[in-house]
């Protein structure tokens, strides 16, 4: 009890309206409130007992009873039972529990009311958490959603847990990053809406966002993007993204919004669709429980080489296999040698002779069992007024790369409390550690343990390249002419590289209902994260660097690169919400008004050194040549919304949304966007006088919506800031600015989808279908547009692009088998996708920009008239027929005998997927559990860098054509020579002849990418979990409420796949700018492990 | 109760009646960047940026035969005769957008301000040097609408021809130098530490150069400039050589490159080394390195290495890894591709050693022609030629004292040379100019081109594109971006391929 109210309100509403005043930066006077006094009531107890029981008599547990009109209530017991006191014999009894109609009972003076639920057909539709926070039932909703229970995270789980969701949800295409257990995940819902490199869905946690940045790899990225790179070269690891601090033990649930018309109350940053995560706020019974989870899972690389070992190590024919060859072979990284023949050997470095034998499955030697070990306890409780859920979680990851170790601790706190009948405050707070050691370099030539695996001489056994990682004089051993293909054993020992990041985010809501019909809401969140990195770019002594002497170019110092740098990170948002639900006869009325105030500012503090003075000792006071940075950035957006629903008989639902956002980072004239979207639901399946028994329930959906964007646009790009660099010369100060031309001009982008959909459950729910169909149209687009170097300028970026997204989204839930002993539950859930550029600068067809750069070659280009993400580069050069009809399309080789390329660049088809989805089958039996999800992403292409080495270096199978039977040269190699099949720029047949190491070296003399284009699709098992409940074999005089086992495995087959040597999922880029390019990647593995639950 | 919602009402009328962006401009406005910045600064950055970039290694300096890689893939090009856009991208890249990008801007900041004219006079120098290197390379390039993406918001610049390009360049050189003025303030410079006079005699010797350059196409207007030029003083001692030094901070490219990834690589050319030998040049001493039986790179050691000149061997034109090799194992002492002579990287490619933009040694050799063909009155074709070996011999030194070349020596060089001048004036200047530009690829290129000298084989490499390479092709990107006046320019030019020749070169 309250004993001063009048007080207590006024200061909440002075709480509030402190909220109010400090949204949005506008001006409002504030003036002081009370609130009208609350009428007495006058109480005469009674209490009423009873038992609840399901449909089929058995007693109900967890029913929810309230006495109507009032916050009081209570729960069934695990008998069924209730007892509750009711303020007077006339009050009204409320029973509900999801899936089951609520029933109103007047005690009329009883104080015994045994009561049966019946499931509730009409209420099968959902209770979705949609924009802002509000739950909604999902058949009010004109547009798609899709609900994640927090048991598909948490029990099947990888360590970034979006990862666990692949192929289970339509429409939503993620990636798992090939990068270490702290990577990315790479999420797109509906296909990439903007040309720029980042289309990554909004996170928002228990209705207020939080931040996503990504530090995934991403070299050749030529556009904008809001992903962040490393400093210096050397250094390209995957430094995870805002999913990453997650325990997907905390989750309640998941709502995946993807439309824009889903998403039009969250504006801007919601342009490709919202995640909207539910942390766990009470517990699911009255009184305290406690539930301990441990999940442990295994990894293996998974190896899909299929190279060839007819020929060894060395070059042209020649190697180490020679007799007197010299030692410490420089080919190293090449397999262009002799044939390998019994009895053959081989001398590497200091005279090392060892038998001259293929090497095979060298990935599964250098890569150790990963293991993945989560603990995590949780106390919750829950009671009449609310509750509140405490967990602690440490998650200890151990990479695959030996050195590799990525640790999370999570603490979350939620909590929600009525404290009063009007008054309720809810909150939630995560911390999270982590720390991650040591995440693999990928991707590029230097410091890249896969690039040197994967590309290493099929005969050099990795025995003699551990022991001989060092050189005389300390340095890294060289072991190949290509130096920046470093020893792997050598990166393990030297290339170091630390990111730990603390994070606190969390939000804090208080709700006033003001009448029964009006209440208001004032939200605060926050986000704010710091982290930091050291990373060792170029340790002493690497070969590339002065051929793996330690010593530095400067006497006295030696050589090597490193880098400290810590960041800080705040995201705040403030808003309220006002909202007024009434119905009046037939016709519901629900209105919501809103504003929002979002900060983010950014700030990194970097220092880069070379020069050391101690040997081996990384910190910047030993570096001599110091580069700081500083750099700080802020943005920020104002919004206004305001949504309004209609209902007729809970039948047809009419949905209006509008916001209004204002931009920081556009200028003056541009700054502000409206957009209102539209939506309509019909429950047709209500409006049947006589509704069929095959129908249980039906819905069509219809929504339109506008949103618009400036999340392309960079802080401080609209003028031309100068700056002074790091280090003098001659003593001199030196100027500069940037490489963009800057642009005033820029408006907002707008994306306009419309969709329409449609629900059905039917033969008594053993058939439930949801489709829906989509057009997004996205005009405006700002797009890094690549101009001319003569500009002196690179890039700038314009209003200028125009995409259309296409596709159709499909679950369909059929339950073949349901007997009391058996249960057969299948989903398909499959989706389309296709995303067209309409116009670039103009919308003449070919016309294009590039965004993306393979490390060597292959561009990712954007092209007017063609789908998005098409990889170009240069191909074969083939004959037209005007000589010979017959040799048209034939390759057309040059004297040389080597492939002459085409004179332009060409297209070679789009890297999105178009066909995503899954299969999934899960059955139970006997309180047994099993399930298995057979998943597919289709119809894209990847450029395999994995494969162009494989080519380069004479690993690839195709590579054997030609190497026999060559003519012995000067040294009495034998080179083999290839008479490529084809004509001569005359039309003849050709038969000029090249050196087979030439011949398929094309791929990067010529640049020809040709041959290593692949078909970049594949179904997989992805997911296996098998699990039953021991609880009913725990004593009753065993604290122990409940005890589940399962055992889980991951990425369990490949069925099918068109690319050879890798898992066409092992992309390590995260950028749609450079989506499509493969470069080598930490080999994906097949996780086994299990989970344990236990209830206290 | 109504109060609240009279409240909530006004506070969203508020909101939207309103700005409700307010602070957004000073929130939008960088903290940590200069909205203006002193001129100076820039051209200071232009001025660095005008270092010969490590393209050559690829292009230039294996194409008069000088440097070479065997290696194929990434460092592909002159050594084999054949186009690798990853390198023959790097005076277009590198000049655009390093020189320039801030010339244009150094000149649109002091156009209106008189007490400036020299800063903006010295911008208009590297600019004219940045466009010759970069026109040499491509022939036809963008020129007046370049530089100005965003002074002019031009992305997308049409291309003039290298005939207008040229001529302008004279013009411009012409003025700027007449216009350098000592009795104007004359700010700092990473150059010449703001010395005017040199400043001036490096426009002059520019102009001579860019007049020589026509002495083929447009002998009238080659004449013409080049008296000009004379008239108007040029380098004629090493302490005016147009040099840009290096640090560890801002490195020598091409010994970053030699001391770096590619340190065992690029060896010197068999012409280059044989030509000297022949000669007794003391100069191969001071540039040459050789690792006697080194059959890797961790195996050249100072333990093994020379620097006697009639131990050098240079690699073969042309020749692959496994040729390298072979032929590596019947130099004296053995080895592989490794043994073969080196450009010393610890000598004259270090990182910190500087690069030469026009030397004295080169003008004096430039003026030997010019008083040959009679196009100056005063010195003589002796003179300018003696001078020009000398300063070279002299210049030695300037890249690491351990390169010097002592007085004797190089006083006997010369006498053997001028011994040989008589009846062969033009090969010989233009022999000891190909000698004297040796690192600056980018002369030694243009002016093989022009000179036709020093008398070299075409590159026997049995898959080579072409016979020789007389230009570069321009970037893909620039093909990708800006097709239509890329196209239009390959129209009037001729084929985007390695042997079409540039105007001057007709």
């Amino acid at each position: 009890m309250n004993p001063n109210p009048v007080n207590m309100r006024n200061r909440y509403s002075l709480f509030l309206f402190g909220m109010l005043a400090s949204l949005i930066a506008c001006h409002q006077a504030i003036a002081e409130d009370r609130i009208g006094a609350n009428p007495h009531s006058v109480f005469q107890q009674q209490r009423v007992t009873g038992r609840v029981t399901d449909e089929s008599g058995s007693p109900f547990p967890g029913v929810n009873i309230v006495v109507k009109g009032t916050s009081s209530g209570t729960v069934t017991s695990a008998d069924g039972t209730y007892s509750i006191d009711v303020p007077s014999s006339s009050s009204t009894l409320v029973f509900s529990f999801v899936g089951y109609s609520m029933q109103e009972l007047s005690v009329d003076g009883r104080t015994a009311i045994d009561v049966s639920l019946q499931p509730d057909v009409t209420s099968l539709s959902e209770i979705v958490v949609t924009a802002l926070g509000i739950e909604k039932s999902s058949k009010s909703l004109g547009y798609a959603t899709t609900k994640v229970d927090g048991k598909e995270l948490a029990v099947n789980r990888t360590p970034n847990m979006m990862n666990a969701l692949q192929g289970k949800i339509a429409g939503v295409n993620i990636s798992s990053m090939a990068t270490g257990p702290g990577g990315t995940s790479k999420v797109r819902i509906r296909g990439q809406s903007s040309m720029s490199g980042q289309n990554n869905p909004l996170i928002v946690v228990n209705g207020v966002p939080i931040d996503n940045t990504n530090f995934g790899t991403n070299q050749g990225n030529l556009g904008s993007d809001n992903s962040i790179a490393s400093r210096g070269a050397g250094a390209s690891t995957d430094g995870g993204d805002g999913l990453t601090s997650f325990n997907p033990d905390d989750i309640e649930s998941m709502t995946v919004l993807k439309g824009a018309t889903a998403a039009a109350l969250y504006g801007s940053r919601a342009k490709d669709g919202v995640i909207m995560i539910t942390t766990k706020s009470k517990g699911s019974t009255t009184g305290i429980g406690i539930s301990y989870n441990l999940n442990y899972t295994t990894e293996r690389v998974l190896d899909f080489t299929d190279y060839q070992y007819v020929y060894g190590q060395g070059e042209y024919g020649g190697g180490p296999a020679a007799p007197g060859a010299a030692p410490n072979p420089t080919s190293g990284q090449w397999s262009f040698g002799r044939k390998i023949e019994p009895g053959m050997s081989q001398v590497l470095f200091n005279n090392v002779v060892v038998p001259y034998v293929a090497q095979k499955g060298i990935l599964n030697k250098f890569y150790r069992t990963g293991q993945n070990l989560t603990n995590s306890v949780a106390i919750s409780s829950g009671g009449e007024k609310g509750g509140m859920n405490f967990s602690v979680s440490n998650l200890e990851s151990k990479g695959i790369t030996p050195n590799n170790e990525f640790t999370r601790n999570t603490i979350n706190m939620g909590f929600s409390y009525d404290l009063s009948q009007k008054l309720s405050f809810r909150g939630n707070v995560n911390y999270s550690n982590e720390y991650n050691k040591n995440p693999p370099v990928v991707a590029d030539q230097d410091n890249s343990i896969p690039t040197s695996l994967f590309a290493m001489a099929n005969t050099m056994p990795l025995e003699v390249l551990d022991a001989n990682k060092y050189n005389p004089g300390g340095g890294e051993y060289l072991y190949s002419r290509f130096t920046n293909r470093t020893n792997p054993y050598w990166v393990l020992e030297e290339v170091k590289q630390n990111i730990r990041r603390d994070r606190l985010f969390g939000n804090f809501s208080l709700k006033y209902d003001l009448t029964d019909w009006l209440s208001i809401q004032g939200r605060a969140g926050q986000d704010y994260w710091s982290r930091d990195a050291d990373y060792i770019n170029l340790p002493t002594g690497k070969a590339s660097i002065s051929s793996g002497s330690i010593f530095s170019a400067t006497p006295g110092y030696y050589n090597g690169l490193f880098t400290q740098e810590s960041r800080r990170f705040r995201e705040t948002n403030y808003d309220f919400l006002v909202t007024a639900a009434k119905t009046f006869d037939d016709i519901g009325v629900n209105v919501n008004i809103g504003g929002n105030q979002m900060r983010r500012r950014m700030d990194v503090h970097s220092t880069q050194v070379t020069d050391f003075t101690v040997l081996g000792l990384y910190t910047v006071q030993n570096g001599r040549a110091k580069d700081p940075l500083y750099d700080l950035i802020e943005r920020g957006v104002n919004s206004l919304y305001a949504m309004t629903e209609v209902n007729y008989k809970e039948m047809f639902y009419l949905n209006g949304t509008f916001r209004q956002d204002w931009f920081s980072t556009l200028s003056k004239n541009a700054r502000t966007i409206f957009y209102p979207s539209v939506s309509a639901s019909y429950v047709f399946s209500e409006s049947f006088s006589a509704r069929p028994d095959w129908l249980s329930f039906g819905t069509f959906r219809a929504a339109y919506a506008k949103v618009g964007s400036d999340s392309d646009v960079s802080p401080y790009s609209n003028q031309l800031y100068y700056g002074v660099n790091g280090q003098q010369f001659l003593g001199q100060a030196v100027g500069n600015f940037g490489l963009a031309v800057p642009n005033a001009n820029l408006r907002p982008m707008s994306v306009q989808e419309t969709e329409l959909g449609i629900e059905l459950k039917m033969f008594h729910e053993r058939v439930n279908l949801d489709v829906a169909v989509y057009r997004k149209l996205t005009t405006d687009q700002i797009v890094s547009a690549t101009i001319s170097d003569a500009s002196g300028f690179t890039t700038t970026q314009i209003n200028s692009g125009k995409s259309k997204n296409e596709g159709i989204e499909l679950m369909l839930n059929i339950i073949p088998v349901s007997s009391d002993q058996f249960k057969w539950d299948f989903t398909f859930t499959g989706a389309y996708n296709k995303t067209k550029v309409l116009s670039l600068l103009t919308d003449t067809p070919g016309s294009n920009i590039t965004v993306g750069q393979h490390v060597f070659n292959g561009f990712v280009q954007q092209i007017v008239g063609e789908e998005m993400g098409q990889i170009v580069g240069y191909g074969y050069r083939r004959d037209d027929g005007s000589v010979n009809p017959a040799h048209k399309g034939m390759i057309v080789y040059a004297p040389s005998g080597l492939p002459i390329r085409t004179t332009n660049l060409i297209s070679f088809g789009s890297a999105l997927p178009k066909w995503t989805g899954g299969f999934m089958n899960s059955f139970t039996y006997k309180g047994i559990n099993a399930s298995f999800l057979i998943d597919f992403k289709l119809g894209g292409k990847v450029l395999s860098g994995t494969n162009f080495n494989a080519y380069r270096h004479g690993l690839h199978k195709a590579t054997l054509v030609g190497r026999e039977g060559g003519t012995l040269d000067g040294s009495g190699n034998d080179p083999g020579r290839v008479v490529g099949v084809g004509v001569t720029e005359e039309s003849a047949v050709n038969t000029y002849a090249a050196r087979a190491q030439d011949f398929y070296s094309v791929v990067r003399g010529s640049q020809i990418v040709e041959p290593i284009i692949y078909n970049a699709g594949y179904w997989k098992l992805r997911q296996i979990s098998v699990g039953y409940d021991f609880t009913k074999f725990i004593p009753e005089s065993v604290p122990v409420k409940g005890l589940r086992l399962s055992f889980v495995a991951n990425n369990v087959l490949m069925l099918k796949k068109w690319v050879p040597n890798i898992d066409p999922e092992s992309f390590s880029y995260s950028s749609d700018n450079i989506v499509g390019l493969e470069s080598p990647s930490v080999p994906t593995t097949r996780s086994i492990g299990f989970n344990l639950n236990v209830k206290f | 109760m109504k109060k609240i919602i009279s409240h909530i009402a006004l506070t969203f009328t508020l909101l939207v009646t309103f700005s409700c962006d307010n602070g957004f401009d000073e929130l939008n406005s960088s903290k940590t960047a200069a909205t203006s910045l002193n001129p100076a600064l820039i051209l200071n950055n232009a001025i660095i940026g005008s270092s010969p970039n490590a393209g050559q290694l690829n292009y230039e300096l294996a194409i008069v035969q000088q440097l070479i890689s065997p290696n194929t893939g990434v460092l592909e090009g002159a050594n084999f005769n054949k186009n690798n856009s990853s390198s023959s991208i790097a005076n277009w890249r590198d000049y655009y957008r390093n020189v320039i990008r801030y010339t244009n801007d150094v000149i649109v900041q002091t156009a209106d301000d008189p007490a400036r004219s020299n800063l903006m006079n010295k911008a208009r120098i590297i600019q004219a040097h940045a466009f010759m290197v970069i026109s040499d390379t491509y022939g036809s390039i963008p020129y007046d609408d370049a530089g100005k993406g965003y002074t002019g918001q031009n992305f997308f610049p049409d291309y003039e021809s290298q005939e207008v390009v040229y001529h302008d360049i004279i013009a411009e050189l012409t003025s700027a130098s007449a216009a350098l003025d000592e009795s104007l303030p004359s700010e700092n410079d990473v150059l010449y530490n703001g010395n005017i006079a040199k400043w001036k005699k490096f426009g002059y010797s520019l102009l001579l150069r860019a007049g020589m350059r026509l002495s083929k196409v447009e002998p009238g207007l080659a004449q013409s400039t080049v008296a000009t030029a004379f008239a108007g003083g040029v380098i004629l001692a090493n302490d005016d050589n147009a040099v840009i030094r290096h640090d560890a901070n801002y490195v020598n490219n091409v010994g970053n490159v030699l001391n770096g990834t590619e340190a065992a690589n690029f060896y010197l050319a068999a012409p280059f080394v044989d030509a000297l030998k022949a000669n007794d040049d003391p100069r191969l001493a001071a540039i040459a390195v050789r690792y006697v039986g080194a059959n890797s790179g961790p195996a050249q050691v100072a333990a093994v290495a020379t620097f006697d000149p009639n131990a050098q061997y240079g690699l073969p034109m042309g020749s692959t890894d496994g040729d390298a090799d072979n032929y590596g194992a019947a130099l004296p002492g053995g080895g592989t591709r490794y043994a073969f002579t080196q450009l010393d990287r610890n000598r004259m490619a270090k990182r910190t050693s500087p690069l030469f933009l026009v030397t004295a040694s080169q003008t004096n050799l430039l003026l030997a022609e010019a008083r040959f063909r009679n196009w100056i009155g005063a010195g003589t074709v002796d003179g300018y030629f003696a001078e020009g070996i000398r300063r070279h011999m002299d210049q030695m030194a300037l890249f690491d004292p351990a390169s010097a070349v002592n007085a004797a020596d190089r006083d006997q060089y010369v006498a053997s040379r001028m011994a040989v001048l008589a009846g062969n004036e033009l090969e010989q200047i233009n022999y000891e100019y190909w000698i004297a530009s040796f690192l600056n690829g980018q002369e030694a290129w243009a002016n093989f081109r022009r000179s036709g000298y020093p008398v070299l084989v075409a590159n026997p490499f049995p898959g080579r594109d072409v016979d020789w390479i007389t230009r570069l092709t321009y970037p893909p990107t620039e093909i990708l971006v800006n097709g239509a006046n890329v196209q239009a320019a390959i129209a009037e030019q001729g084929p985007d391929e390695l042997d079409t020749k540039v105007w001057w070169d007709q």
